[in-house]
């Protein structure tokens, strides 16, 4: 004799907890991100063992002075980010190994120095340097 | 005469549409933003065109417009920066340094941050900077 076991109920498991629990993850995850887009220029190379100074090829070393203005001085010549894109990419076509060394002021924005340093990476220099003065003690 | 109005569906099944949407809004937010922690000044990176992706974690060292300084949002003396720093590095020889300057900054408060952190023994220093002109 066979006896049947009788049917279960189907056991519901409540979702709202779970809904209150996502949409605190979401509130947290909504207030707590930032949202800009933010990417990274390397300003510490690990090939930049070398000091400055030291001649480590023959290929030609263009300096850029970068005043307090933020107005790039090549060959003592203000140049426009445009101009300057050019010179450069002249300079690396005729010698791929030229090194470009900035120099700039204190007092120049942050801005100005990176838009150099993107014109200069779009132009194809592989060897940027900038130069950091310091105090004498 | 009388109708009787169907039975109801049980709610559970619109409350799993409900769920639907907000795990693929709970996804998308985990996506697109970035866990950092914020400055207490107001910081708008410079804006380049050649930088590359940014990975996470390392430290931020954010920098105001007028060269207040801020270790992963919170603000920080010049004086006690280089301590700081250290026992970071102490704890992980392979720290990215991340210097976040505000894009109007002098350079004068920028670029020693960048000798500082190379002095310390930091391998891995980069400047933060955003495609968006507006950003």
């Amino acid at each position: 004799m066979m006896i049947n076991r009788p049917a279960r109920p189907r056991a519901l498991i409540s979702l709202v907890p779970m809904i209150d629990v996502m949409l605190i993850l979401l509130v947290f995850f909504m207030v707590t991100s930032t949202y800009l887009n933010l990417d990274m220029i390397p300003a510490v190379k690990p090939s930049e063992g070398a000091p400055i100074g030291r001649p480590q090829a023959p290929a030609g070393t263009l300096m850029i002075r970068l005043g307090a203005d933020g107005i790039p001085v090549l060959r003592g010549t203000a140049l426009d980010a445009e101009t300057l894109q050019a010179t450069l990419s002249a300079a690396v076509a005729e010698e791929p190994l030229t090194q470009v060394v900035v120099l700039p002021s204190g007092a120049a924005q942050t801005q100005a120095l990176i838009t150099v340093m993107d014109r200069a990476a779009l132009a194809g220099v592989t060897r940027l340097r900038v130069l950091r003065l310091e105090a004498a003690p | 005469m009388k109708l009787n109005r169907p039975a109801r569906n049980p709610h559970s099944e619109t409350i799993i549409a409900l769920i639907d949407v907000v795990f693929f809004l709970l996804v998308f937010f985990m996506l697109i933003g970035r866990m950092d922690a914020t400055a207490p000044f107001d910081v708008r990176p410079a804006t380049a065109d050649t930088g590359r992706d940014m990975p996470s974690g390392g430290i931020t060292l954010a920098v105001s417009a007028t060269g207040d300084l801020a270790l992963d949002g919170k603000a920080i003396p010049r004086d006690a920066l280089s301590p700081a720093l250290s026992a970071l590095l102490a704890d992980d020889p392979d720290l990215r340094l991340r210097i976040n300057a505000h894009r109007t900054a002098e350079l004068r408060n920028v670029l020693p941050l960048v000798a500082q952190g190379e002095a310390l023994g930091f391998r891995d220093v980069v400047l933060v900077v955003t495609p968006e002109t507006d950003g």
